[in-house]
């Protein structure tokens, strides 16, 4: 793939089995650093799976996760910490909290922040500089939870850039939602993209796929079968294989 | 907002503290002091049980460890002046929440239904103890603490002031954890723990906070209803009524609000002290409680004030 040292993220050899079912069998892959990296496969290839042990939801049975050359151990607050933050395939939103209280929320803030006032002036015009972005100021200040679904993505999406990130996992950005929705987080992935985070995601929309990222990887049955641009992977014949069975 | 709820404070306080001097009966009084102490356990469960979501039903263990602190403490010495033993509440609560940290350190990583059975558990083992560690407790015979040197016409108001005072702490406790992050936070906990991790909120730090606050505020009502009461026995001092009374108290009036789990037990407690004085020992007071629990059950699933407010608990 590419040269050592320039990867944000690695993954070696993941392998992670429920009951006979290997999700990943070996998965090895790499994130090079100031990309937008997509994430794809068929149903059931190990997308998921790989968010869950990248961010410390699953533990893997073996193989190992590098950050910068580094292993970590995955857990999700140290990925956080380490500037690893993902968002939900359904849109996970606190619902009792409004918008701007979510951002805050997922702030970065040092340990003793819990004896500090809800929100502070600065964090509150943060958030809602962040969310007037994507166009939900109207809504900032009520309760989250009586958002519409695409609104909830773009609050957890909203939310993931307030934790300062240096690599955002996100997936299935454009499931479920509408395609103004789509256009508003492409156009944000790519802003902030600009400003030098790096953006892994899983998406099964192709569009979308060929739009935003390069390279793009491919899963089927727990291992990455491919990487490259887009033109060339829809070119491969192990990845027409993959998705057109044989 | 803020000052408005300052005003409500004070009003709430300062008629409180006017009501020894308004209706001076010790009968009512005796009521009044168990009322404010309901309050507070209430308010202290709610910490954990409503804010953080996590249903424990082990507290009454902490009440009791509370009500045997002060009691071990104080039962080979005099309560000199009379009002040591209830300053001494303080250090209690203070003692039984760090005591209360590994426990739910442990606990907490345990979810709701299991985490309300390991609590309960909790209170179970620690009932045990206190039956069977004779020589720290007595056993079943209990521990005598001194008795008050106080003006029988009005032995009743030092209690009710020391209640009273414990009932603003918690109350403040209560406050700033709404007005700081600690708040939002459990609340986030509540809504999605594991999305909070991943939101970088420390869940296992701020969870131990709550609990530790909580199980503190519930300690040091134990401790001075063990010198009212002048005996703690493991039955009385180790109840699960008294966990359930917190329980229903807050859920009657409101989980995860300031003044639901107070409008609770001032509601609830009169009405089982009443109950209490008119079966006497026919505890027919536990088929009220049964009553009760059903009516919020089926009528007022979020409780009176979020019902009345009408912004509910949202998931």
């Amino acid at each position: 793939m590419s040269s050592e040292g320039l990867n944000l993220l690695e993954v070696r050899d993941l392998t992670r089995r429920f009951g006979g079912v290997a999700a990943l069998d070996g998965c090895s892959f790499a994130v090079e650093a100031g990309t937008i990296t997509g994430l794809i496969g068929p149903n059931g290839s190990g997308k998921t799976t790989a968010f869950n042990v990248i961010t410390g939801f699953t533990r893997a049975d073996s193989g190992e996760v590098l950050l910068d050359g580094q292993a970590v151990r995955p857990g999700p607050g140290p990925m956080y910490r380490h500037g690893v933050i993902r968002t939900f395939q359904r849109a996970r939103v606190f619902g009792g909290l409004t918008p701007v209280e979510n951002l805050v929320a997922a702030a970065r803030q040092p340990w003793w922040s819990f004896a500090t006032p809800r929100t502070r002036r600065g964090e509150h015009a943060k958030a809602c500089d962040l969310l007037a972005d994507l166009g939900l100021a109207t809504v900032s200040g009520m309760p989250a939870g009586r958002l519409s679904y695409g609104q909830r993505k773009l609050v957890e999406f909203a939310a993931v850039l307030m934790g300062e990130p240096r690599l955002v996992l996100l997936d299935e950005p454009a499931a479920g939602v509408t395609a103004s929705i789509v256009e508003v987080l492409e156009r944000h992935i790519r802003a902030w993209h600009e400003r030098g985070v790096t953006f892994l995601v899983v998406e099964h929309d192709m569009d979308v796929v060929a739009r935003l990222c390069d390279p793009v990887i491919v899963l089927d049955h727990g291992r990455a079968i491919a990487c490259g641009a887009p033109s060339l992977i829809r070119a491969d014949p192990l990845v027409l294989d993959a998705y057109l069975g044989a | 907002m803020s000052s408005m709820s300052l005003v409500r404070g004070a009003l709430f306080f300062g008629v409180l503290a006017a009501f020894p001097y308004a209706l001076d009966r010790p009968w009512l009084l005796d009521i009044a002091i168990f009322t404010l102490l309901y309050a507070t356990l209430a308010s202290a469960w709610n910490l954990v049980g409503g804010y953080a979501g996590y249903p424990s039903l082990g507290h009454a263990a902490f009440f009791g460890v509370g009500a045997y602190a002060e009691a071990l403490f104080y039962q080979h010495r005099s309560a000199g002046g009379g009002y040591g033993p209830l300053v001494a509440a303080l250090p209690v609560g203070v003692v039984v929440a760090v005591l209360a940290l590994p426990v739910a350190w442990i606990a907490m990583r345990t979810r709701a239904d299991v985490f309300a059975i390991v609590t309960i558990t909790l209170l179970f083992v620690v009932q045990s103890l206190a039956y069977n560690l004779h020589g720290l407790t007595g056993g079943s015979q209990g521990i005598a603490l001194p008795a008050p040197p106080f003006d029988p016409a009005a032995f009743e108001r030092p209690f009710y002031f020391a209640a009273l005072a414990l009932l603003a702490i918690a109350l403040t406790v209560s406050f700033l954890v709404t007005r700081t992050k600690t708040g939002m936070f459990l609340l986030a906990i509540r809504a999605d723990e594991d999305k909070a991790e991943s939101a970088g909120i420390r869940v296992t730090l701020i969870k131990l906070v709550a609990f530790g606050l909580s199980a503190g505020l519930t300690g040091a009502a134990g401790a001075i209803w063990a010198y009212y009461v002048a005996f703690v026995y493991p039955q009385f001092a180790i109840d699960p009524l008294v966990t359930i009374g917190m329980v229903l108290m807050t859920y009657l009036g409101g989980r995860a609000t300031l003044w639901g789990p107070v409008l609770g037990a001032f509601l609830l407690t009169p009405l089982q002290q009443y109950l209490a004085y008119r079966f006497g020992g026919a505890q027919l007071y536990l088929v009220g409680y049964a009553a009760v629990f059903l009516g919020v059950m089926t009528l007022l699933p979020q409780g009176i004030l979020p019902t009345l407010t009408g912004r509910g608990l949202r998931a």
